[in-house]
């Protein structure tokens, strides 16, 4: 499956925890299950349904097809099962730490993961579904969605799927209502989910249709620490019988998910099976540097964007603040402090989501250089606010006294002297916001920050990677202190 | 030249100008002596408008302005402009403008506010850096200059504009003994011109060589005025007598 909710402090902390040493099994691992009486199994109930998701009816209360197999799973080792909460791309590390027994959470069975846990025989054979507006003649298959805008779940097979196509438009979701959302609104032509998600969440929609056959089939496993080979043995001979027993197909039916794929499970040998490879990562170093430097420039445009329209906004604001009438004066502070005071998370969501309700639809690029632009205005406001009233009132008493009005001397006078008292502070901004821009991955946009994920998600080269993002970003922001302090040291007419 | 009638201003409950009467003639240059808080600044800022007066009418060279309230139509503020335009004022800290150079602090209002072409508002920029004796000095930002400098800049910057009004708020108070003496030669030398001043100053000895009438401040009020040879030599007023022995001029 993929998770739902990402933020860029999750690939650090993954980051971080691959560092320590994971912590090796004791033989008797399954003994000291039976012996507490309880399987923790780790999942991500943020993931949706139909995995793991809190009742509608009973908010409080879990369930999900795999909140059945984890509890059916634990009855056949004769413990009960109690779910861990955690977040969905930090998984893997948390089971190395220790945090719980096992993951059970639609974690792919790849090489990939499998170099860094063990993992056991398949319980669920996933695909991945297109789904289309009904109206649509719409794309049948992977090859047509090339491109095409199209809508992915954020660090899903799909996402890592759709990348790979030539001129896609690719935009990748924070949660499963959100891709659909928009696909029924026109911005997206198409939307690739797993199938799971596609049944519980398309398939229901009127105006939505499943667009030609499910494709890229592979395995969802359970995870197991490494060398933890008495589990492994226990969970597999306890899948084997709950296949047999027609234990998994009466979960699979209860949650609509059963279909005929499922039938391989019963025969899937662990020596015979192809090793699952499924996963297309950009390979090689050229095409992840180049794939991170499509990414870096998308971070700049934004950026650049952004602050060119918080510069000018922020002016505006400031002015009006300072020197308008009454009641606009009002309306540039409440300004300022509403947008200081509240998330930029949440005024992009507002912008991205919300205002196409009021029939404002504005593609992920507008929507993100708009929200950082508005946010940042804010504090260039301030940020002039400042620089203004750091010029002495003689300044504007002189120019006043040479018959200038007030606004030519707020031009000529007291704007280019406050200018060069803001040009540290805006350029801390500035470089705030180019770290800050990551942020608008939320509103589907692949920026710097997004680019790394995607690749360390396929590749598991965190480390690598990482600096190497860590090092773009260090580039971009540099030049731009060199560039300040020089303007700076240029403007220090006062210098004696 | 200028006729000031009943000048009223106040400082929330404290008044300090209880209501001042003046004439003075074209090339006049009147002294305004007097101790701190006299409000002798005060009627100043008023003359061109930098304070707004409460009440009483100021005409300056056929421009008048009634007091009262801040300027709200455009016409009024046009009279606001047309007064301040007839009037150049030299501050006591100078308040030149620190990212413009002294050549530019000179030509900056007349090509902004008149919209004098550049090269004519340099060139005379340069006749009136050369009067006050900074031409040489024009590329240079006020931070170089010293103390004296800056304030002779000031005047040419104020000179620039073509004023009918000279007014000196204090113009040598923030400077040194030896720095003074090269501001006080480039007023004499205005003086002497015909320019019409009106000048506030601790400086006693300028005042009773260069001024046609001195007018002494004290609470509020015109205390006394005369020509210098009365006030400093044969003072009618106690306060005056006072203050000019406090000044160590007699």
């Amino acid at each position: 499956m993929s998770n739902a909710w990402r933020s860029s402090r999750v690939t650090i902390f993954l980051l971080l925890s691959l560092a320590a040493a994971p912590p090796t099994w004791a033989a008797d691992h399954l003994q000291q299950i039976k012996a507490s009486g309880t399987l923790l199994w780790g999942a991500d109930a943020e993931g949706g349904a139909p995995y793991v998701y809190p009742d509608p009816q009973q908010p409080e209360k879990l369930i999900g097809f795999e909140v059945d197999l984890a509890e059916a799973l634990a009855a056949k080792l004769g413990v009960r099962a109690k779910m861990v909460q955690n977040q969905w791309d930090q998984l893997i590390p948390a089971l190395d730490r220790g945090n719980f027994d096992i993951i059970l959470n639609g974690l792919e069975l790849t090489e990939e993961n499998q170099q860094h846990i063990a993992m056991s025989r398949p319980y669920f054979v996933y695909a991945q579904q297109i789904v289309t507006r009904k109206s649509d003649a719409g794309p049948t298959d992977l090859a047509g969605l090339a491109r095409k805008s199209v809508g992915v779940l954020s660090y899903s097979v799909a996402e890592r799927l759709v990348k790979e196509l030539p001129g896609v438009d690719l935009r990748s979701y924070p949660g499963n209502v959100e891709s659909l959302r928009d696909l029924k609104a026109g911005r997206v032509q198409a939307v690739v989910l797993d199938l799971p998600i596609a049944l519980h969440y398309a398939k229901p929609e009127a105006d939505l249709k499943f667009s030609g056959a499910p494709f890229a089939q592979g395995y969802y496993a359970i995870g197991v620490p490494t060398g933890d080979t008495t589990l492994m043995l226990a969970l597999n001979a306890a899948l084997v019988e709950l296949t047999e027993d027609h234990t998994l197909e009466r979960i699979y039916r209860k949650y609509g998910l059963w279909d005929e794929r499922q039938l391989a499970l019963k025969d899937y040998r662990t020596e015979s099976a192809a090793p699952a490879r499924a996963i297309p990562a950009s390979q090689g170093w050229g095409k992840q540097l180049n794939f991170l430097l499509h990414g870096a420039l998308t971070t700049v445009e934004l950026s650049v964007l952004g602050m060119a329209l918080a510069v000018v906004v922020g002016l505006g604001v400031v002015l009006v603040r300072l020197y308008g009438g009454v009641p606009l004066r009002w309306v540039a502070q409440a300004y300022v402090e509403v947008i200081r005071g509240t998330p930029l998370l949440i005024q992009l969501f507002l912008i991205y989501y919300g205002l196409p309700q009021i029939g404002i639809r504005l593609n992920p690029f507008l929507a993100g250089v708009l929200g950082l632009g508005l946010n940042y205005a804010a504090s260039e406001a301030e940020n002039y606010r400042a620089g203004i009233q750091s010029v002495p009132s003689g300044q504007t008493e002189a120019a006043m006294a040479l018959g200038m009005s007030r606004w030519q001397s707020l031009q000529h006078i007291v704007l280019p002297q406050a200018f060069r008292v803001v040009i540290p502070p805006v350029t801390n901004d500035f470089i705030a916001m180019f770290k800050d821009s990551s942020i608008v991955s939320v509103i589907t946009m692949v920026e710097l920050t997004k680019a790394y994920g995607m690749l360390a998600m396929s590749t598991y080269n965190f480390i690598g990677l990482g600096l190497i993002t860590a090092g773009i970003y260090f580039g971009l922001s540099y030049p731009a202190s060199l560039f300040a302090n020089w303007l700076e040291r240029k403007l220090q007419y006062d210098r004696r | 030249m200028i006729a000031v009638e009943g000048l009223v201003k106040s400082y929330h409950a404290t008044r300090v100008l209880h209501g001042i009467d003046h004439a003075q003639q074209k090339g006049e240059a009147v002294v305004l002596i007097g101790p701190s808080g006299c409000g002798k600044s005060t009627f100043l800022r008023c003359l061109n408008q930098l304070e707004i007066a409460d009440a009483g009418r100021i005409t300056i060279d056929g421009v008048s302005i009634q007091g009262g309230r801040a300027p709200r139509s455009s016409e009024e503020r046009e009279q606001q402009r047309q007064l301040r335009l007839r009037t150049g004022m030299v501050f006591q800290s100078f308040n030149l403008f620190p990212h413009l150079t002294v050549l530019q602090n000179v030509t900056e209002a007349p090509t902004v506010v008149q919209k004098v072409p550049l090269a004519e508002a340099e060139t005379f920029a340069r006749e009136l850096l050369a009067k006050v004796g900074l031409e040489e000095k024009a590329q240079f930002y006020p931070a170089q200059l010293s103390g004296g400098q800056q304030q002779r800049v000031a005047i040419a910057r104020a000179l620039a504009m073509r004023p009918q009004v000279m007014l000196f708020d204090e113009p040598t108070s923030a400077l040194d003994p030896e720095l003074r003496e090269e501001v006080l030669r480039v007023m004499r030398q205005l003086a002497e011109e015909g320019m019409t001043m009106m000048v506030v100053t601790h400086e006693m000895q300028f005042a009773r060589d260069m001024a046609d009438r001195v007018l002494f401040f004290d609470a509020g009020r015109v205390a006394e005025a005369g020509p210098p040879d009365q006030i400093f030599s044969n003072p009618q007023n106690e306060r005056t007598r006072e203050f000019l022995r406090c000044a160590g001029t007699r």
